[in-house]
């Protein structure tokens, strides 16, 4: 610790504190352009230079540490005019076009021109100017160079942080440009982190050109609803238009970033298709109709079915409140055990999930995980699936010396990072695990009963369907031997295919019970509210807070399968489109159509919706209040922007009049009271604060540990480890590729593909394979290819990845036209395809 | 006196090793290693050796600041990088006399343990790098270079580095950062290069002439040099004289040695009958001097006390049919050109002094454009990064206080006096 | 009058003197010139440049728009009358690529402050010469850019401050009193 004077004021700081935050922190305004905490300190913009007692030249406070004694003037005469000198330099050669700029009005060199420039500029000469018009970067972001202040934060975030290295700096001098080669984003994540870093508007959101001013916006506080890493962001909207939506420094998890889905994705709310009225199927169409007519014709049906033959199935997107109160309209009021919260996955294989990863132990956050020794990433393609996860992971690795391990078939951006990158074969993540637990298991580790049961299991069978070599597993089994503690991320893969997961719980229990390290699961999830759906106990197997329930029910693999059988009469689908996500596309086609009577309550007209009874037209994030439970465990609050278009509702308020029609008295009312019901029901959520503060949480920085969800010790004695049977290993000669199938970096479920931004990123299905099969095809990115399954064939465009592991193709879920579903079939895990060439 | 460091220069033979060698040359290193390298950092203390680059800082106090500790590996880095207008110094002695910079470059890597040396040499000197390049070939096939250097048991390898004309390279992080690959741009100080430097490591960077001067200090001793000059910066020096002299060119003398002497004496005078008008003492960023100073000593502390600096000893005459307006103007947009654009003061004020100054030269002069200049030179000075900001404004102030009233003339009469 | 007998009151009485001076004033009127406008019929006030009325976007010499559609006159209006959508338009309908897609004024909330001008960057908008604003139709009180963007009836290199001979003139909009620049005549207030 050293003390310091600041403007007299003496304050004790800690070593190799830099000035600029010495000062802050004794509440002395330094003005800055370059500085941001977390990235790499430049010192270049001289606004924040400060005069240091016995020192003749002014020095920037933010790359300069404090000495002990050092005497800190921050706003002597002459600090005051070297900044406003400075300052008249930054507007020498600025555009000075704030009429006509998006930023104008939340601009940082016009407030601190405001506040500490010089009265009057006196540069009288032309300008030099980069280019007369603006430039579009990408879809999404559009350049005017000539209002930049070099201050470099974009290619510093883009390097540090995003990690793609697409910008960087052109030219010298005054000529300097921050852009990118040949002035495209040839590789970029088009997250435009670049632009909420930009202090002046030199990079700009295209969707949000020329749309409002700062001050017409009406703003909310709210995540993200991609993905569950859960990023706080702020949406603005004019005249009931979602315009913008920003993150802020220093609030939430993600601090400034967000990704191109967050950042842009928002514009599915405005979209022009959105069901406004509900329909009700009359002689065979579906036709408008009001909301009392739609509730009666849903509580006539319902009411004339057994309980037991009802199915409800729940968007992992709808909040906590609404999920918990669907869950109560099944199993207090209809009477079915039968609610699951996605089309995708097995329902067991997610208990098994929820057993392994220790969901009920609490909330994990994500930086307490980034401060271990080791950290293990499998199963994940966490750098399109979670990529604001990516970046926290990337910035944390980069500063501090760890073993990060990814474990993944797919080459991904994080891999730069990685100390070991292990290419393994699709679907062998728990093969990958047996193999390092048997290595660690070598020296005879204390017999847990876990390494009983796979004592028969062979390392060399392990290693080889793994696809790993022995000395890539031995490195990864020492890494984790020598750490201290142990972070696990885990992805989707695992419930993809659920045969992995007993290898993550053995791996589990000889890290924590064996090896004694101190040991963290972080289950990576791809769905904002995935883990709130099941703490609401939306599951066939175990109810709110994990409780165990009296009779299992039917997931949703169980309740196609029953339709089709004649043995469920009644579906009620709230937010999913099960027929263009269940993982065979012509069985849930035909299940859903089996069904005497279909409820479904969506934004959109789905594939799903269009073989509904009755239609139920429901609103966005934007237009409700509620809570999201991220990957993390972290409860977070998302307030109303604006109403919902037409005659749609909330579907919390869809789901209670149902209820009501049934039951007066089902409720409670509002969100809040529901919250209030929660906490009472389940026992991880008695905690949790829900209270957000908008602004830098300097105590434990942006890791807010009252909002994690805490242990629950109601874990529902019935979870089942995974008991489906193992891979299917299958002729491969004719299809010599694997499918995999996930989320793409600028898509996620059906949410993505209706936002006008994201699909102008990408609009029809791509299939991705590893560079060594493109060379041996001869095929390039871009080239036109035939990908043909066994129960399906189509073209589309290709994307090389390099490092990817051969015999790997990967194409994204959610494309309408390109239904990735249809290569899937029931009973076989996975899915094979062959890959030809066109033209 | 007899020549140490250009004692080969004009010979067309002496960049070859044999040649080198029969003229004495690697006794010095010879000698060296057998000496502790605590004791040749004293040597180079005791010699009074002041870095040529410009700066004056003393050499051997420079190698003493890098960690003893043998197991981080460091780096000596030549800064050839000759890019002041004006300058051509490190040019006599990379193209004639290559051998005398490599034996240098050796000596000064066994004081301070540097197991690599850069020798970042500019992209003009495709000539001079080429020299090197065979120069350093034959050390390494002589066993100057390489694993067991005179079965000594240290090992050195040497390499040109090219750059590719930039003036900020000359600064010694921007050259590092060259180095290792990235845009050259300074880096921010503390840390020093002494303590992380090139990737990081401990890195001594010093000039072409410097590291020259090292043979001659090992071979006649420190007492030999230090009585050369004054007292306070001793040892010989090389003068690049330019402009308007009879016999332009390198001289090697002593420092100290005054501006009167060097023209009149050396450089056989005016090359017309013209007055002498003003004399830049230190390449373009050195503030320049009048007629009445002429007999200023040529030594560090002797031009500092005259407001200017010795710099890197590149001394431009101007006679009196030079217009100091259009040559402050030529020497700033040389400044603005080269700016690396990383600071503000330098990047968008450098180019709106030269804007001015192609005002006042071009007959556009405003009434109060001095005092602009006066005004965006305080805004510029102390600020910047690194010193070419400083530089550049030096210069300017330098021009304006000597020749405040030529530059008033441009603004009242939209012409030159001098023409 | 305290009782005393006023004598130099009850002659002026007598001769009505009061009344003589007051019919004075009357004829010194009867013959001086008229200072009732002949409005509608025949005369027009042309109110001074600096007169802030109904309001006008200018467009520049080349006949671009020069509203930029920045929405400083929307912010600094204290009445909130005016509304501006931007637009991208790089069609060279406007001076910037950035023209306005809506601007809309309602003529009955403003108070004619003139704050829009001042706050406007490129000398867009203007308070016209237009004072005729009384209508039957509420709605006809809220313009458009299309309508403000006509030139203006009287010139703004008219000084004004004269009285213009009138006629009337039929629009779709109804009569409308014309002000005939040509024949002004300077009139005092």
């Amino acid at each position: 610790m050293v003390t310091v004077k600041i403007n007299g004021k003496e304050i004790t700081v800690a070593d190799n504190t830099l000035i600029l935050e010495a000062a802050r922190d004794a509440g002395c305004e330094v003005p800055t352009f370059c500085y941001q905490a977390d990235l790499m300190g430049l010192g270049s913009c001289r606004m924040c230079l400060v005069e240091i007692e016995g020192q003749k030249k002014l020095q920037p406070s933010c790359i300069t540490p404090v000495l002990h004694g050092m005497s800190i003037l921050t706003d002597s005469s002459t600090v005051t005019a070297a900044r406003a000198g400075v300052l008249e330099f930054l507007l020498a050669n600025h555009a000075m076009d704030c009429p006509v700029c998006d930023k104008a009005g939340e601009c940082e060199l016009q407030d601190m021109v405001y506040k500490y420039g010089p009265a009057k500029g006196a540069h009288a000469e032309t300008k030099f100017k980069f280019h007369e018009k603006d430039y579009v970067l990408s879809p999404v972001i559009i350049k005017n160079s000539n209002r930049c202040v070099q201050c470099t934060k974009c290619v510093r975030v883009c390097r540090e942080v995003v990690g793609v290295g697409v910008l960087g700096s052109v030219g010298r001098g005054d000529h300097q440009e921050e852009t990118s080669f040949l002035k495209g984003l040839l590789d970029c994540d088009q997250d435009g982190n670049c632009i909420e870093v930009c202090p002046v508007g030199c990079f700009m959101r295209l969707p949000y050109r020329y749309k409002a001013r700062q001050w017409d916006l009406k703003s909310a506080d709210t995540v993200c609803p991609y993905c569950a890493t859960g990023c706080r962001m702020v949406i603005e909207e004019r005249d009931g238009v979602v315009v913008r939506a920003r993150a802020q420094h220093g609030v939430g998890v993600n601090s400034e970033t967000l990704c191109s889905r967050g950042r842009f994705g928002f514009d599915f709310i405005g979209n022009a298709e959105r069901l406004t009225t509900p329909l009700v199927r009359k002689d065979g169409v579906l036709v408008p109709s009001t909301w009392e007519e739609a509730v009666a014709v849903i509580k006539e049906n319902l009411s004339a079915f057994e309980g037991s033959r009802i199915g409800g199935v729940a968007s992992p997107r709808l909040t906590n409140e609404e999920l918990y109160l669907f869950q109560k309209l099944f199993r207090e009021v209809l009477g079915s055990p039968n609610v699951d919260s996605s089309a995708r996955w097995d329902s067991s294989g997610v208990e098994a999930f929820i057993k392994a990863a220790g969901m009920n132990e609490g909330g994990v956050s994500v930086f307490d995980c980034m401060d271990s020794d080791a950290v293990f990433i499998i199963g994940s393609q966490v750098s399109e699936e979670n990529p604001v996860t990516d970046y926290i992971i990337r910035r944390i690795s980069s500063g501090r010396r760890m073993n990060l391990v990814i474990a993944s078939p797919r080459a991904m951006k994080l891999d730069s990072s990685a100390q070991t990158v292990v290419r393994h074969n699709p679907a062998t993540e728990g093969a990958l695990l047996k193999a390092i637990i048997l290595t660690l298991n070598e020296n005879k580790l204390s017999v847990s009963a876990g390494i009983n049961a796979i004592k028969e299991t062979k390392l060399t069978d392990c290693v080889a369907s793994s696809g790993v070599s022995l000395e890539v597993i031995k490195r990864i089994a020492d890494g984790l031997k020598n750490a201290e503690s142990i972070s696990i991320l885990v992805g989707t893969e695992f419930l993809r295919f659920p045969e992995g997961i007993d290898g993550l719980d053995l791996l589990k229990d000889v890290c924590r019970k064996s090896l004694g390290k101190k040991l963290r699961i972080l289950p990576l999830l791809d769905r904002c509210n995935q883990r709130g759906a099941w703490e609401m106990g939306v599951h066939p197997g175990f109810g709110t807070g994990y409780r165990a329930i009296a009779g299992r029910g039917m997931g949703t693999h169980a309740m196609l399968e029953a339709a089709t059988r004649r043995g469920l009469d009644a579906m009620y689908v709230a937010g999913v489109d099960i027929a263009s996500m269940y993982p065979d596309a012509g069985h849930a086609r035909e299940a859903l159509s089996a069904l005497k009577f279909l409820v479904v309550q969506d934004m959109f007209l789905t594939d799903t919706t269009r073989l509904a009874d009755v239609v139920l037209p429901s609103s966005a994030f934007a237009e409700k209040d509620g809570a999201f439970t991220n990957q993390e465990g972290r409860v977070q609050t998302i307030a109303r922007l604006k109403n919902p278009p037409g005659k749609a509702k909330r579907d919390g308020d869809i789901i209670r009049a149902i209820g009501q029609s049934f039951e007066r008295s089902f409720g409670p009312d509002n969100a809040s009271l529901v919250f209030d019901e929660i906490r009472r029901e389940a026992e991880m959520y008695k905690e949790v604060s829900l209270v957000f503060n908008n602004k830098r949480n300097i105590d434990n920085k942006l890791d807010n540990k009252e909002a994690l969800v805490k242990a629950s010790s109601a874990l529902a004695r019935g979870f089942s480890a995974w008991n489906g049977g193992a891979p299917s290993s299958e002729e491969t000669g004719d299809y010599p590729f694997t499918l995999m199938t996930g989320n793409h970096l600028f898509h996620s479920g059906a949410l993505s593909s209706n936002s006008a931004s994201l699909s102008g990123l990408l609009r029809a299905a791509v299939v991705e394979i590893s560079n060594e099969d493109a060379d041996e095809m001869g095929v390039k990115s871009g080239s036109l290819v035939r990908v043909k399954g066994m129960t399906h064939e189509s073209d589309m465009k290709v994307i090389v990845r390099r490092g990817s592991k051969k015999g790997v193709a990967f194409i994204a879920e959610n494309f309408a036209d390109t239904p990735v579903n249809r290569f899937f079939s029931r009973g076989r895990s996975g899915a094979r395809v062959s890959i030809t060439r066109l033209g | 006196m007899e020549k140490a460091l250009l004692k080969n220069y004009g010979n067309a033979e002496t960049h070859k090793i044999d040649v080198y060698i029969a003229g004495g040359g690697y006794v010095a290193l010879a000698s060296a290693m057998k000496m502790q390298s605590d004791q040749i950092i004293q040597l180079v203390k005791d010699s009074g050796l002041r870095g040529r680059g410009g700066a004056g800082f003393p050499t051997g106090l420079k190698w003493s600041f890098i960690p003893k500790d043998p197991t981080i590996p460091k780096f000596l880095c030549c800064n050839a990088d000759e890019g002041e207008p004006g300058t051509f110094k490190d040019r006599g002695i990379i193209d004639f006399d290559p051998h005398l910079l490599i034996e240098g470059m050796i000596i000064a890597s066994f004081a301070f343990g540097a197991s690599k040396s850069y020798i970042y040499i500019r992209g003009e000197f495709a000539f001079g790098a080429k020299r090197l390049e065979t120069a350093i070939k034959e050390a390494y096939q002589k066993g100057f270079l390489g694993k067991n250097i005179l079965g000594s048991g240290f090992a050195h390898d040497m390499y040109v580095h090219r750059g590719f004309g930039a003036y900020i390279c000359g600064e010694e992080t921007a050259l590092l950062e060259s180095i290792e690959g990235w845009r050259a741009q300074p880096r921010k100080k503390p840390p020093f290069p002494a303590l992380s430097g090139l990737y990081g490591k401990p890195t001594v960077i010093n000039n072409v002439e410097t590291l020259s001067c090292i043979p001659a200090i090992i071979s006649r001793g420190a007492k030999w040099f230090s009585s050369i000059g004054p007292e306070k910066s001793p040892g010989p020096k090389i003068f690049g004289v330019s402009g308007h002299v009879k016999k332009p060119g390198l001289y090697e003398l002593p420092m100290g040695t005054t501006i009167r002497e060097l023209i009149f004496d050396h450089c056989g005078g005016m090359s017309s009958d013209r007055p002498l008008k003003a004399v830049i003492p230190g390449g373009v960023s050195a503030p320049m001097l009048n007629a009445n100073d002429l007999d200023t000593k040529l030594d560090f502390d002797s031009l500092a006390s005259k407001g200017s600096m010795l710099g890197s000893g590149a001394v431009i005459v101007m006679d009196s049919s030079t217009c100091m307006v259009k040559t402050a103007y030529i020497i700033n947009r040389f400044f603005s050109h080269e700016s690396c654009g990383k600071c503000t003061p330098c990047r968008d004020g450098t180019p709106w002094l030269t804007k001015v100054l192609k005002r006042l030269e071009h007959g556009e002069g405003r009434i109060g454009d001095v005092e602009l200049l006066e005004r965006l030179c305080s805004n510029i000075f102390g600020r910047t990064f690194c010193p070419l900001g400083d530089g550049a404004v030096m210069a300017l102030r330098g021009f304006i206080k000597n020749f405040r009233e030529e530059f008033q003339y441009h603004v009242d009469n939209k012409k030159c006096k001098a023409a | 009058m305290s009782g005393k007998f006023d004598i130099v009151g009850l002659v002026r009485k007598v001769i009505f003197s009061d009344f003589a001076r007051g019919l004075a004033i009357t004829l010194k009127y009867n013959v001086s010139r008229s200072i009732t406008l002949k409005y509608p019929d025949d005369e027009k006030w042309v109110p001074y440049v600096r007169f802030r009325g109904a309001h006008t976007l200018n467009r520049d010499p080349s006949g671009k728009e020069l509203c930029v559609a920045c929405e400083l006159c929307a912010k600094a209006c204290p009445t909130k009358c005016i509304t501006v959508i931007p637009e991208e338009d790089d069609t060279g309908r406007g001076i910037a690529d950035r023209v306005a897609k809506v601007w809309k004024v309602d003529l009955v909330r403003c108070m004619f402050c003139g704050f829009c001008e001042d706050a406007c960057p490129t000398r867009a908008i203007r308070l016209g010469r237009e004072y005729e604003l009384a209508c039957t139709d509420i709605s006809s009180t809220v313009r458009f850019k299309d309508a403000l963007l006509k030139p203006q009836p009287i010139h703004e290199g008219i000084a004004g401050g004269v009285v213009a001979k009138a006629r009337f003139e039929k629009t779709e909009a109804g009569i409308r009193v014309v002000a005939d620049t040509g024949i002004i005549k300077k009139r005092a207030l």
